[in-house]
């Protein structure tokens, strides 16, 4: 059998994966990506569960409007199309409010909602940050959070001299004081909002966009989850899979091999150095080893990698016992989709939401700052699935096909997804199958719940419902360890310079010439393309890729012995 | 079509939201484009048209409806979450002949087809069966326990007939069909093309009594030979039953399910600089004075082309997609529309197309052990494809006469099945977890509707599955997931009526009337436009005819370089009957 060799073999289509082998396909690296799925695109999915209605399984917004990947990639040439939104968020509560709260292409609708039912609410208040940073200078700041590849491990650097703090003070010196760099993004929002549900909201976000907004020092990166939600005001054509398709399509474009049907099994390390994979015995090939001659990426998150890839014969003890406890609180959602005739008619509604700003999320019910902290417990600190009860289940709901008449035929509505945070089932004290057993319980009690909110949400309007629990998404999604849509915790102990672990944040491991390129590294999930962005830099550094003059690096960008920029005092 | 489309907006949205995004977020696919060829579907037909013309250096894209290209060759995960069916392709009876496999080289994209012995079984409420397989001293090992004739003259015949599909039948399939008389003529040339002649003057019924003695034997074969839509009493089209039959001893699931040969199609496309764009669909083929420039999407993006292939069927094709370009002149009654300024012969196809006579309705299962059937032989349980329902022709007959009749209820209920995951394990995301389907015949229209007779019908289906498969109990069961005709159309828009074919298999719709004789070669009277789907010759379900065709008539007409060259058997085809 002949044997198949490339430059750099990639584990794992999913979102980092694929863009990861666009960029070096780019490059004039020989790469192949070995996907266990029959589809690339990991969390970008969409699946026509019913005819005619296409859910998002997981990633449903795009937050990667600022990612470098679009022009660097020339995504447009692969088809990638947009859909915008008028309206982004809005609040409904069980005691009759129904706000919209507008997005960056409406200005001034959230004041105008707001009035109704708070008058006086200062515009400050709901202006937010966003307007205070103006369009340009989010971009800047988005990229210093995100696209920038974590620092050196032996960089000192003064926590208000992280990049992102830079680009504040840059921007916002009226802004600007000591104390913020160890806030978390409640604290900020005590101290900025007054009025409870747009506390409630702003929480919910931050916490759906990835970071708990109770996370000590993370203030920005927490806030920063809702900046890119805001940035890109959006979905892609049809659902995050024609992102996907446009990112893979480059690949292919551009020389990359894409193999699914190809479970890897094993990472083949030889003298310490990754030399190839193992394909699992009934995956698509013929010959099962593929040789990687320059690198091996691993796009499966970073516990996989280690404990099942590599395995502890390669591993030093107290190595495997730091992956072992990377943490994995953070995102793990119950995910609802909801099939109906008419849109809800949210009770509340001096007047219903007026379609052509209708807002794209709701978070409901927002009443109380109450349940962001019930649920927190039940989440991360009882660690159990969610009681039926309202103030157990505040949700999520997008809706997507007035925008895009592509995701449900006519004299239907899609509500998809509903997301609800649970645990994650490893650690769920029920055991991790514990949420499935809860299944049907927490379904009947959110519909209940939707009926309250939306008394036209029950009966003959409900035409169906489809559900995947964090335990259901593990395992149709094998990079998507505890259901997560960010791979692990991003606290401040993982995040940047210590995302998943310090000696692994830039994106090397003890295994010679085996990389991370996977949402449980810097920075987290959302479908940034910013993994792979920011692995690049360390590619190029190890001579692995040598991409041409499209390529730019970030302006943060520090090579091993470099010290850190310090620009704005 | 969406109200925005209708109100003439073309924002591509319900309520006609117009956002002019800052140019600095991201830059999208251009409002206008310019390629060599547009192909219009991007089912199994139109990527294989594309992936040729590609590869010739062509700028082509693929514009497609779905969030996928395949049509059917459509791997989903119906029952949700975590187990993918096949909702159509999952038989392919063709990998052996066509050209494209000698052509790309997809094994290397991961592409591997995967064909038991075990091929077809049936199996008779008495707990005989009958086991068609690949090689037929199975075969005829088989059936000796029903006829011992029967399994003798299945030797005879089933030589006979594979080396009429070796020489005729299959290479006929990729080559331009000719004039009725032409073919007469062509065919009377050797004692295997007259063998053609004399089938196709008989019906499928006719030529399996006349083959075989046994009525089990019958029925199984009778079943192979008209499953996917040939009336079994119907004369002219009897040259398909070799190929049917052969073919049904002959199939194949794709490893990783069918819609990976569409990928590895489009990446063969994407590695030759072609585009797809999917979540498109095609609202209008722009014609400038009868002359085609390209074509409009949903969204108002219009994509100009010299060269505009059409994979949908005639009435879509010469209805739906040319309306609004000149004054509207009449109406079907089926929604499309017709214009002028479309040739006379082109109105006609459209207006007088038959769609199939019936469609499927299709029980799909998560088990937890995958059916056991009550047999004497537990070869059946690996069997790829089980028929069930039937103990004799007339009960077959009876059946497909009651649905052709509009019954979808009639007696006695009965189809095929499969377990999906006996031969690719990787339709399923838990381990040890089954995917079965069973499918039955059903015409379109039912009282009251699909959508309220769905769950219905589905338990029937169930009840007959069980009394076949006893441990399909409650217990067994993880989820179930129906699909009706209505279904069929919504997931798959060419599939007007559940039309898996396009349109139905009948004499004034097959060989060189399918769809017209004015569109021989997939060519149509109208400059730059092609057709290459499965309502052009020779037909549908996967056998990749009408898309290499076509590749085949634009790269002679616009005088492109063929990279590729003619398989040795369509060679020997054209030297002894074409030339």
């Amino acid at each position: 059998m002949e044997q198949e060799h490339f430059d750099v073999v990639i584990i794992g289509g999913g979102h980092n994966g694929s863009t990861l082998a666009a960029y070096l396909a780019k490059s004039g690296v020989s790469v192949c990506i070995l996907e266990a799925r029959s589809e690339c695109g990991g969390g970008q999915e969409n699946t026509e569960v019913r005819p005619g209605f296409k859910i998002d399984p997981h990633a449903t917004f795009l937050y990667g409007g600022a990612a470098p990947g679009f022009d660097q990639l020339e995504l447009f040439k692969y088809g990638m199309r947009m859909v915008w939104y008028s309206s982004m968020a809005g609040l409904v509560t069980l005691d009759g409010m129904a706000v919209n709260l507008g997005g960056r292409f409406t200005a001034g609708l959230a004041e105008e909602s707001i009035e109704k039912y708070a008058p006086g609410v200062s515009t400050a208040e709901v202006g937010n940050i966003f307007t205070a940073l103006g369009e340009a200078h989010m971009r800047e700041l988005l990229r210093a959070l995100f696209w920038t590849p974590p620092y050196p491990l032996d960089v000192e650097v003064d926590l208000r001299d992280m990049p992102w703090w830079q680009v504040f003070r840059k921007y916002l010196p009226g802004f600007w004081t000591e104390e913020l760099v160890d806030m978390s993004y409640i604290d900020f929002l005590e101290a900025m909002v007054t009025w409870e549900p747009l506390r409630v909201v702003a929480a919910f976000g931050a916490w759906y966009c990835g970071a708990h907004p109770a996370w000590d020092g993370m203030l920005l990166p927490s806030l920063g989850g809702t900046l890119l939600y805001s940035y890109s005001s959006g979905s892609p054509r049809g659902g995050m899979h024609t992102y996907a398709h446009a990112i893979i399509r480059c690949a292919l474009a551009h020389g990359a091999r894409i193999i699914t049907n190809a479970p890897v099994e094993e990472i083949i390390v030889k003298n310490g150095r990754a030399v190839g994979v193992r394909l699992s015995d009934d995956a698509v090939l013929p010959e099962k080893t593929i040789w990687a001659d320059k690198a091996v990426v691993s796009g499966v998150d970073v516990k996989q990698t280690f404990l099942r890839l590599v395995g502890k014969k390669h591993l030093d003890v107290s190595f495997v016992q730091k992956v072992g406890d990377v943490s994995l609180k953070g995102g793990s959602l119950f995910v609802m989709h909801v099939i109906c005739r008419d849109l809800p008619n949210y009770h509340g509604m001096k007047e219903p939401f007026d379609k052509t700003v209708y807002p794209a999320t709701i978070i409901a019910p927002a009443d109380s700052m109450d349940f962001f902290w019930t649920q927190t417990q039940d989440a991360y600190s009882h660690k159990i699935p969610p009681a039926p009860t309202p103030e157990h289940l505040t949700m999520m709901i997008c809706n997507h096909d007035l925008y895009d008449p592509t995701r449900s035929p006519e004299g239907y509505h899609l509500l998809s997804p509903i997301y609800i945070e649970v645990p994650p089932p490893q650690y769920d004290v029920t055991g991790p199958e514990g949420i499935n057993r809860h299944k049907s319980e927490i379904t009947k009690a959110a519909l209940n719940l939707l009926g309250e909110l939306a008394p036209n949400m029950k009966g003959d309007n409900i035409v169906d419902v489809f559900v995947n629990t964090p335990y259901d998404s593990e395992f149709r999604n094998a990079g998507m360890s505890g259901g997560n849509w960010y791979g692990a915790r991003q606290s401040e102990d993982q995040w940047f310079s210590r995302r998943p672990l310090p000696e692994l944040s830039r994106y090397r491991t003890p295994i010679d010439r085996l990389y991370l390129c996977n949402h449980t590294s810097h920075p987290g999930g959302l479908c940034l393309m910013a993994v792979p962005y920011n692995l690049m830099h360390i590619l190029i550094e190890d001579g692995i890729a040598e991409p041409g003059s499209w390529w730019y690096p970030s302006d943060w960008w520090l090579s091993e012995g470099d010290s850190p920029k310090v620009e704005v005092k | 079509m969406n109200n925005a489309t209708k109100g003439g907006t073309k924002l591509g949205n319900r309520v006609g939201i117009n956002i002019t995004p800052p140019e600095h977020i991201l830059e999208e696919f251009p409002q206008e484009s310019s390629y060599d060829v547009v192909v219009v579907g991007g089912g199994p037909n139109g990527l294989i048209t594309a992936a040729y013309l590609a590869k010739a250096g062509l700028s082509v894209i693929v514009v497609e409806r779905r969030h996928e290209i395949g049509g059917g060759l459509a791997t989903e995960e119906t029952l949700f979450p975590g187990f993918y069916t096949n909702p159509h392709a999952i038989y392919h009876m063709m990998v052996d002949y066509m050209p494209l496999f000698r052509d790309f080289d997809l094994a290397k994209h991961g592409l591997s087809f995967v064909k038991p012995n075990a091929q077809m079984a049936m199996v008779f409420s008495d707990s005989c069966h009958l086991l068609l397989c690949n090689q037929p001293e199975d075969t005829k090992d088989s059936i000796a326990k029903f006829s011992p004739q029967d399994a003798r003259a299945f030797g005879k015949i089933i030589r006979k007939w594979r080396t009429l599909v070796d020489e005729l039948i299959a290479p006929g399939t990729y080559v331009p069909p000719l004039e009725p008389i032409d073919m007469i003529e062509a065919f009377e040339r050797t004692p295997l093309g007259r063998e053609v002649l004399r089938l196709s003057e008989m019906s499928p019924r006719e030529i399996i009594f006349e083959s075989f003695e046994n009525d089990r034997v019958r029925a199984a074969m009778l079943y192979a030979a008209c499953m996917w839509g040939l009336n079994p009493n119907d004369t002219g089209l009897g040259f398909l039953v070799p190929l049917l039959i052969d073919r049904a001893m002959n199939k194949a699931q794709c490893y990783g399910g069918s819609h990976k040969l569409a990928g590895a199609l489009s990446r063969v496309i994407h590695a030759s600089g072609g585009v797809v764009l999917d979540q498109a669909e095609v609202t209008r083929i722009i014609l400038h004075d009868g002359v085609v420039s390209g074509v409009e999407c949903f969204d108002g993006r219009i994509i100009n082309a010299k060269v505009v292939v059409s994979s949908l069927p005639p009435p879509l094709t010469f209805g739906t997609l040319m309306a609004g370009n000149d004054d509207v002149i009449s109406s079907d009654g089926q929604g499309s529309t017709l214009t002028a300024g479309i040739p006379a012969a082109l109105q006609e196809t459209a207006h007088h197309w038959e769609w199939d006579g019936w469609s499927f309705f299709t029980l799909a299962v998560v088990t937890k052990e995958p059916p056991r059937y009550n047999t004497d032989d537990s070869w059946i349980n690996d069997a790829f494809m089980v028929v069930m329902g039937f103990d004799s022709t007339d009960e077959l007959l009876s059946r497909w006469n009651g649905v052709l009749a509009g019954d979808a209820y009639s007696v006695p209920l009965g189809g095929h099945s499969s377990v999906e995951t006996r031969y690719d394990p990787t339709l399923v995301r838990i381990g040890g977890h089954a995917v079965s389907f069973l499918q039955v015949h059903v015409p379109y229209e039912i009282e009251g509707g699909w959508d309220l007779k769905k769950d219905d019908f589905g338990t029937k289906l169930l009840e007959t599955w069980r009394r076949y498969a006893p441990n399909l109990d409650d217990d067994n069961i993880v989820m179930t997931s129906s699909e009706t005709p209505l279904d069929i159309e919504t997931r798959i828009a060419t599939m007007v009526r559940g039309s898996i074919k396009h349109g139905e298999y009948n004499p004034l719709q097959m060989g060189v009337f399918r769809p017209s004789d004015t569109c021989v070669g997939g060519c149509t009277p109208i400059e730059g436009l092609y057709l290459c789907g499965a309502s052009s010759y020779p037909g549908g379900l996967v056998i990749g005819g009408p898309g290499y065709i076509a590749a085949n008539s634009i790269a002679e007409d616009l005088g492109i370089e063929k990279w590729w060259s003619t398989p040795d058997y369509i060679a020997h085809y054209k030297d002894t009957y074409l030339s």
